[in-house]
């Protein structure tokens, strides 16, 4: 259970709120490259933090992050004219360019100045990866670019997807390091799923449905250790990481590729499920590319032109209870990535944590949330800047292993779950 | 409870829109809407644990002394003063001893303390005992964890979960958390 102030604190990311300050303090996911596909194209409505915003990429490629609502009488930009460097408002021709500094004011006399002291708010937009990463704090205070291991490898060895989730970002993230829930909700898709399936770690990940955790302190955030029985004398263990403040990875399974999540708060009621796949060291196969693009594994199908799930809460996540009883699903919904949706949007926008009854195999997540708000108090009340800012923080991988029974799993693994280019993620 | 309407009154016209929108939603929208988690049942919730701390070193000890001056609904803190590691001499905060069969009478969640390695065979003592009752077992680790690695390896085979970086306020969350 949780406290309800403190429920309110981590869960509350719109400007000026302690969580929202945090959040500010990062390079976050703001879309996918996909969305601005080429020059002049059009612009894209972006929600984050709870501030609406609207992207476009200009004539020369730049991209821009800009206050959705023209500053002359609060138009949405949305309907914008994008073209010849700036975006244009249709409703009077104010024009602006990626800076949301305003260009031209036809209205004005030619070589009015007037336009120069017109500027929407803005914030960069830095594609790296797949994905365009935004920071929307200080600009004095701009850190180092993002090095996820995700984003930095080849294009051809990474894929990411992305889904709207219609609830708090907290509940969302705290499914990315509650390794327990693995063996019962995802256990279907465990045989099943093309990007899970055949994993000799599946096998162990069945046969002991009741892990152990240990829980690790790190600079960037934590290790979450599961260990579950293997062979005597052996414990099977799943290394998930967690960088503060809202990105996970999934411990892997065989040579499939690795996959991981971004939890991006839209507003205090929605979020944006990142989900990433890529294989350190090979070209993604273009079987295991089809299989994330047509939502298997972490992915999810999304409504064509949308990334709202296809199997989402206004048709009760097509839920088929026959699936179910046949041991297709163990919740009767489909996909790993809706199985996890479906029952963390069902505990209502922004769950109330002060009626959960925890138990100690939850204490990843009682450890995550301690850290989430230590570090949004030292920020308000000592500028101090949070854990995961660094990029040093960023360089960290799952990991999945055998180990003998007496060896702690952060001695065993510190180069397992540390980067490093062009060696094989440690997975079992 | 539900909320009646009295039955004179037309419903007004967006008033029914509204309901019959609501209405023709999914059922899993319906029920995630701000009109339906009203009606969530809304009782207090009993302490569910009767849980037992144990200290296993003198340092343990003063952390554990602090956080038990803390209100808990059933919590109990215990110091383990040593004895034979196969059954090991527990000892109240106040002094009074307290044999370990005892204490775990009637309880359901342990929470050992440890930050060095002097408590070793007696973590391996309590783990195997709560093990063989049935008691999930809660190991953490205060302080740098090199001090307390065989400590930690001692607890490993029997705790459902290992902190072995903790300090004096993961004590205080995971017990809040557990509802101790
Ligand atoms: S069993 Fe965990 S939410 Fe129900
Ligand atoms: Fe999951």
């Amino acid at each position: 259970m949780l406290r309800k102030d403190i429920n309110e604190l981590l869960t509350q990311t719109g400007p000026g709120t302690a969580m929202g300050e945090m959040f500010r303090q990062y390079w976050m996911p703001a879309m996918l490259a996909e969305e601005l596909p080429e020059d002049d194209c059009p612009p894209v409505r972006v929600k984050l933090l709870s501030e609406r915003m609207v992207a476009f990429r200009d004539s020369e490629g730049r991209y821009g992050l800009v206050d959705e609502f023209c500053a002359h009488r609060g138009a949405s930009l949305w309907f914008g004219r994008n073209e010849g460097s700036g975006l244009r408002c249709p409703y009077h021709g104010w024009k602006y360019d990626v800076t949301g500094q305003c260009v031209e004011v036809p209205s004005e006399a030619d070589n009015s100045s007037f336009c120069q002291n017109v500027k929407l708010t803005s914030y960069p937009l830095v594609r790296i990866g797949d994905v365009l990463w935004t920071y929307m704090g200080d600009p004095a205070k701009t850190p180092p670019l993002p090095e996820y291991e995700f984003a930095q490898v080849p294009a051809e060895q990474t894929y990411t997807s992305k889904r709207w989730q219609q609830c708090n970002w907290l509940q969302a993230f705290e499914g990315g390091i509650d390794s327990s829930h693995v063996t019962f909700l995802h256990s279907g898709g465990l045989k099943s799923d093309p990007l899970f399936k055949g994993a000799k770690g599946n096998e162990y990940n069945m046969k002991d449905t009741k892990p152990f955790f240990e829980v690790a302190d790190t600079e960037g955030g934590l290790f979450v250790g599961a260990r579950r029985n293997a062979e005597d004398g052996t414990y099977y263990w799943r290394i998930t990481p967690w960088v503060m403040p809202n990105f996970t990875m999934v411990p892997p399974r065989g040579d499939h590729p690795v996959h991981g999540h971004f939890w991006v708060p839209i507003d205090d009621e929605n979020c944006w499920a990142y989900s990433f796949d890529y294989h350190p060291v090979r070209a993604l196969t273009a079987t295991e590319r089809q299989a994330m693009v047509d939502g298997h594994g972490v992915h999810s199908k999304n409504i064509p032109g949308t990334y709202r799930p296809a199997a989402n809460m206004d048709n009760d996540y097509l839920i088929d209870r026959e699936a179910q009883k046949r041991g297709e699903t163990y919740s009767g919904v489909a996909g790993i990535a809706m199985q996890d949706a479906s029952l963390q949007e069902s505990m209502g926008p922004v769950v109330d944590r002060t009626k959960e009854r925890l138990v100690p195999a939850d204490s990843g997540i009682i450890k995550a949330r301690q850290k989430l708000r230590k570090a949004a108090l030292a920020l308000r009340d000592e500028g101090v800047t949070p854990p995961g800012v660094d990029p040093e923080h960023h360089r960290v991988r799952s990991a999945a292993i055998v180990l003998p029974q007496a060896e702690s799993f952060l001695d065993a693994c510190r180069d397992a779950v540390t980067v490093q280019p062009g060696v094989r993620q440690t997975t079992v | 409870m539900t909320v009646a309407r009295t039955s004179q009154a037309p419903t007004p016209p967006a008033q029914q829109r509204q309901q019959e929108a609501h209405q023709q939603l999914s059922q899993c929208a319906r029920a995630t809407s701000a009109y339906e988690s009203r009606f969530r049942i809304d009782r207090p919730i009993v302490p569910a644990r009767a849980a037992r701390v144990v200290a296993l070193d003198e340092r343990a000890v003063a952390v554990a002394r602090r956080v038990a001056g803390r209100q808990w609904a059933h919590a109990r803190f215990y110091a383990c003063e040593g004895g034979d590691p196969l059954d090991p001499v527990l000892r109240r905060l106040d002094g009074v001893p307290a044999p370990l069969r005892q204490v775990l009478t009637g309880t359901d969640v342990v929470v050992v303390l440890a930050t060095e390695d002097s408590g070793e065979a007696y973590a391996a003592a309590i783990g195997r005992t709560c093990w063989e009752r049935g008691i999930t077992t809660a190991g953490l680790v205060l302080g740098i964890d090199y001090e307390a690695q065989d400590a930690v390896a001692a607890l490993r085979p029997y705790a459902r979960v290992l902190l072995p970086s903790a300090d004096e306020s993961d004590v205080l969350e995971l017990l809040t958390a557990l509802r101790v």
